[in-house]
């Protein structure tokens, strides 16, 4: 069962569109996979519309009313100019019906979410049991990949730099703090560190703000490849 | 812990205010919409465009900066809606909903366009359009409600009613449409989207 959600503030601004397409994506996977807040989500939409389109602004209220209050007169030539160009189009959308997308990676088949499904995607590149491909968003300082971590691979003990998000999509793997599901959506802080462990394999979508620390002995050598992994 | 998205574990609660929109004015704009699908109706879309404008300008502003931002918000919104008023369904949400959706949707593929130098429209994949998907297989199931509708059907375009027939009298599944009729399987899931549309308001007037 999925035990990790984001949070509401998170919600707010996905509704809102106002998260980078990173984050925005790793919701949308997320609700998916997650009925509660699929049901959040629709219910914060309809009440940021609702409070959107409240009556406080200027309105017509019928096919033949004048505006309310008419501040600018050009307002009213360059709208009627664009009902004219937009209702000269006669034809009407088709939707579209999207075949899902497959990844493979160390011999196993996955499936895309829909929400990851146009990004591009960089070449897997590989280090032992860990296996990561960008994402190439173009979002500055927040890097999205896909993580892959064969059976019983792991990483070795770290923190970060700024935030890091983990979205299971596949597999199960724990750390100090717990085990991890398909759909658990993992945010962790500087304030956080763990060492993530995998019996049976899994593939994460991941996205963080800056690289990862490693804290612990010799696998300190690691720092310098931090930024391999997020 | 200032950061507002901390890492969480309970799912969110959500607690819902009254929706501050009159029932009868999203009555009104429901209405609207029904007519640019079934009619193109030209008054109808007038009506909305002119209930939605400020505010969507407003959006614009707020979200994109410039007035010529928001005009290209405007036009790309209301030619989605004008373009895809027969996908929208009346009984699974408001009007007000839908069109923020699209609003929101052209906004941040507008937005992501300035801010990370990307022409991909990312915004369709994060907040899927799915209403195609929630038309239910079997409609009509009831034999004297076939009987029934089988008059409104001949009222149909040509395009419509092939459509029509072949899922619900020739039993054949939407994709084996596409095939004999050689047209997109999107096309097909719009045409029947469109002619329910219709079927429903005249079942509904002749009541």
């Amino acid at each position: 069962m999925i035990t990790h959600h984001p949070k509401h503030e998170l919600l707010s601004a996905f509704v809102e569109g106002e998260l980078p397409a990173s984050l925005s994506a790793a919701i949308a996977v997320h609700a998916e996979m997650c009925e509660i807040c699929a049901k959040n989500i629709q219910h914060l939409t309809e009440e940021s519309a609702a409070n959107f389109f409240s009556p406080d602004v200027k309105t017509y209220n019928s096919y033949s009313d004048k505006p309310a209050s008419n501040t600018a007169a050009t307002d009213e030539l360059s709208y009627e100019f664009m009902i004219d160009s937009i209702t000269e189009d006669e034809s009407i959308a088709e939707l579209v019906v999207q075949e899902p997308l497959e990844i493979e990676i160390k011999g196993s088949t996955y499936q895309l979410p829909t929400a990851l499904r146009s990004m591009s995607m960089m070449g897997w590149q590989k280090m032992g049991k860990l296996s990561r491909a960008r994402l190439n968003l173009n979002e500055g300082a927040l890097h999205s990949s896909l993580l892959h971590i064969d059976k019983d691979g792991g990483v070795p003990s770290h923190t970060h730099k700024g935030f890091e998000l983990t979205l299971l999509l596949e597999g199960s793997f724990e750390d100090e703090m717990g085990t991890y599901v398909k759909g658990d959506f993992i945010w962790l802080t500087d304030k956080n560190t763990h060492t993530p462990h995998t019996t049976e394999g899994c593939l994460c979508y991941t996205v963080a703000d800056d690289a990862l620390q490693f804290i612990q002995g010799l696998s300190k050598l690691l720092n310098p490849i931090g930024a391999f992994i997020y | 812990m200032n950061t507002p998205w901390n890492y969480n574990s309970a799912p969110a609660e959500i607690i819902l205010r009254n929706s501050t929109m009159d029932p009868d004015e999203q009555q009104q704009l429901k209405g609207w919409l029904y007519d640019i699908a079934t009619d193109r109706d030209k008054a109808a879309f007038t009506a909305l465009f002119s209930w939605f404008a400020p505010k969507i300008i407003r959006f614009g502003i707020q979200k994109l900066n410039t007035e010529s931002a928001a005009n290209e918000l405007l036009q790309e919104t209301m030619s989605n809606i004008w373009r895809k008023a027969h996908l929208f369904d009346g009984d699974k949400g408001q009007a007000t909903t839908w069109v923020y959706s699209i609003m929101r949707n052209l906004s941040f593929d507008m937005l992501r366009k300035v801010r990370s130098n990307r022409e991909d429209t990312l915004s369709d994949d994060i907040w899927p359009i799915a209403e195609a998907e929630l038309i239910e297989d079997n409609v009509f199931d009831d034999h004297l409600m076939s009987t029934h509708i089988l008059k409104h059907i001949n009222t149909l375009p040509e395009a419509q009613k092939e459509i029509v027939n072949g899922l619900y009298f020739q039993d054949l599944s939407q994709e084996q449409l596409a095939t004999k009729l050689a047209i997109p399987l999107g096309t097909v899931k719009s045409r029947l989207r469109l002619a329910l549309v219709k079927l429903k308001q005249q079942i509904g007037e002749s009541k």
